[in-house]
Parts: structure tokens; C-alpha cells; sequence
């Protein structure tokens, strides 16, 4: 292959696998959000008293669930980066 | 990052263009044409650290003009500033770590105050997030994560500190497995803190860049669907600038909650 075209694939396929990294991140942390937000109005409903340290602990598992949707974005900046 | 190469396509070239503003560069005027990409050696000031310092003067002004005149019954700014403070008192600290937690409060407080200000500083337009480069969260990262492991070696020394990681009643062939997982959540921790917050801001800050530049394009390049792109972006501007103030507070909300709960189990390490 020549160097040139060789370039054009890499260069293509790093910016496929930057959207497949950013793609499939979302879709796990996306289910992990919804199953929190979901488990945590069910859990309200049935005791409302306990609402406040519900969302404290809700809050807590949103941003570590976050995170990991939030990498798949970094390593898409970093990948899209390769040339 | 390089300077903006000319590029034929514009959306291409406005994206390359926001991607370089929103990079580390050395301020030096407008630093927006400037070649010269950032040298961590040197010790320059930044566009980011610019704006945290800006952040830094404006809590301080804000908390010394609040706190000038206590009275009993707060009003206008001086109750904003009360409510903020007992918040993070009540809610953040108290919340977490019970009454043992008001202790630590003026760490807390002051993770939550800095990343808040720079979190909102960063949505008036000019203005960068300080929080919105790796180099600051993941400093505060390093920092949360000294804190946290130096208080939990105070209170229970550091031979039982670190026998607490493996829990009371592991089988002995699954101790050494144990303690390295905990060891490599540990140190995960100070990096998943930083990556947290640089990554939503950083976000925040592209999503509204692209759709200005879809506005850009619409209004120099006229065309049919200019008159579709141009009021949906403005909405789309206008909804995440809001969504983009809402993930301010609840970013500034996590960082800190996270730091009182991983102080908290520095504290009653050894108790389980």
C-alpha cells in the first residue's frame, strides 16, 4: 500500500473507532443513568420519608456512572487525535 | 494542540478553530491566532488559569462583601452566601458523615466553592471554565485523594489503614487479590475525580461551539435550510446554556459530595 492511502485508512478508522468508543460509552452509562433515576423514584415513591438520603446516594452513583460515559468521550478526543 | 490549518469545509474549520480555543494556550494577547503551542515546562500564564484566577478574585470578593455586615436576619447577598455555606455544612458534610463531618467542612467548602465559581464563570461567554482543563481537575483529584488517605492514616495509623482493605472474614487465598483490586480503586479514584468534571465541561463548552458555528455557517452561507439550522440552533443554544448552568451546580455538588463520602470511608476504615 502506499504511504499516502495508508495515511487516508488510519486516519479514517481512528475516527470510526473515536465514534464507536464515544457510541457504545453512551449506550452503557445511558442505561446505568436511567436505571438510577428509575430505582431511585420507585424507591421514593414507596417511602417518601427517606427522599433526601435517596438523592444524596443517588447523586453519589450518577457521577460514578458518569464517568465512565465521560471516558468513552476523552478517548474519543484522543483518538480522533491519531494521524 | 496545532494552530487552525486553513480548511476548505467550514463546518471542518470552525470545529478546528473551537478545538484550538478551547486548548491550553500561553496568553499573550488575542492568543487566538498564535502558532505556538503550550509549554507545561514553562511557567506561563494560561487562558485557562487566567480565568481561575479571575474565579478566585470573584470568591473572594463575594464572600468578604457577604460576610461584612452579619446580621441576624440575613437578606440579599449575605443570604445567598449563608444558604451556600450551610448547604455544604448540612447537606454535603453533616449529610454524609454525620456530626463527626462539620470537622471537615472547611475543606469540603472549599473544593465546592472553587469548582462552583469556576464552573458558572465559564458560562459567561468570554470567559473559560478553570475547571475546564485536565491540569486543574486532575490537580484537585491528587489533592482530594492526598487528604482523604492522609486523614484515614491519622485516625486509625497506617499499619490498620492498610489492613483495612482487605475486609474481616476474606478466605486467605483471596486476600492478595482483594487488596491489589482495592489498591488500583484507590488510586482510580483521584483520575475518575478529574476526568469527571474536565470531561462536562469541556463537553458543555463543544456542544455550544458547535451549534454557534451552525449558526455561523447558516447566516454567511445563506441557502434554504439556512432558515430551518438558524432558529434551531438559537434554541438548541439557548436550552443547553441552561442545561449547561444546571450541570455547573451538579458537577461542583458531586465533586464535593464524592470528596466527604471518600473521607468518610477513610474514617471508619477500620470498622469493617
Amino acid at each position: 500500500m502506499h504511504d499516502q492511502e495508508e495515511e487516508v485508512v488510519i486516519g479514517s478508522l481512528s475516527v470510526l473507532g473515536a465514534g464507536l468508543a464515544f457510541g457504545l460509552g453512551g449506550i452503557g452509562a445511558a442505561l446505568g443513568i436511567g436505571m438510577i433515576g428509575s430505582k431511585t423514584i420507585e424507591s421514593m415513591a414507596r417511602q417518601p420519608e427517606m427522599a433526601g438520603r435517596l438523592q444524596t446516594t443517588m447523586f453519589i452513583a450518577l457521577g460514578m456512572t458518569e464517568a465512565i460515559g465521560l471516558l468513552g468521550f476523552v478517548l474519543a478526543f484522543v483518538l480522533q487525535g491519531v494521524k | 494542540m496545532s494552530a487552525p490549518t486553513a480548511s476548505a469545509d467550514p463546518l471542518n474549520a470552525g470545529i478546528e478553530k473551537l478545538v484550538h480555543e478551547l486548548s491550553v494556550l500561553p496568553l499573550k494577547g488575542e492568543h487566538l491566532g498564535i502558532a505556538e503551542s503550550y509549554n507545561p515546562a514553562h511557567f506561563t500564564l494560561t487562558n485557562y488559569t487566567f480565568w481561575m484566577l479571575i474565579a478566585l478574585v470573584l470568591t473572594t470578593l463575594f464572600f468578604v462583601v457577604a460576610s461584612r455586615k452579619p446580621k441576624l436576619v440575613p437578606s440579599g447577598i449575605y443570604n445567598l452566601a449563608e444558604a451556600g455555606v450551610a448547604f455544604v455544612r448540612d447537606s454535603l458534610c453533616a449529610e454524609v458523615m454525620g456530626p463527626e463531618g462539620r470537622k471537615y467542612f472547611p475543606f469540603i467548602g472549599t473544593v465546592f466553592f472553587f469548582v462552583l465559581f469556576n464552573n458558572l464563570l465559564g458560562n459567561i461567554p468570554p470567559a473559560l471554565p478553570g475547571t475546564g482543563t485536565l491540569g486543574t481537575t486532575f490537580m484537585w483529584g491528587l489533592i482530594v485523594f492526598t487528604v482523604y488517605n492522609g486523614i484515614g492514616i491519622k485516625k486509625n495509623g497506617l499499619g490498620r489503614y492498610i489492613k483495612s482493605f482487605i475486609p474481616s472474614g476474606t478466605p486467605v487465598w483471596l486476600a492478595p487479590f482483594i487488596f491489589v483490586l482495592e489498591i488500583i480503586s484507590h488510586f482510580l479514584r483521584p483520575i475518575t475525580l478529574g476526568i469527571r468534571l474536565y470531561a462536562n465541561m469541556y463537553a458543555g463548552h463543544i456542544m455550544l461551539g458547535v451549534f454557534a458555528i451552525f449558526m455561523a455557517i447558516a447566516i454567511e452561507h445563506v441557502a434554504a435550510t439556512s432558515f430551518v439550522v438558524l432558529p434551531l440552533s438559537f434554541i438548541m443554544q439557548v436550552v443547553l446554556r441552561g442545561f449547561e448552568l444546571f450541570v455547573a451546580v451538579l458537577q461542583a455538588y458531586i465533586f464535593a459530595i464524592l470528596t466527604a463520602v471518600y473521607i468518610n470511608g477513610a474514617l471508619h476504615a477500620s470498622e469493617h
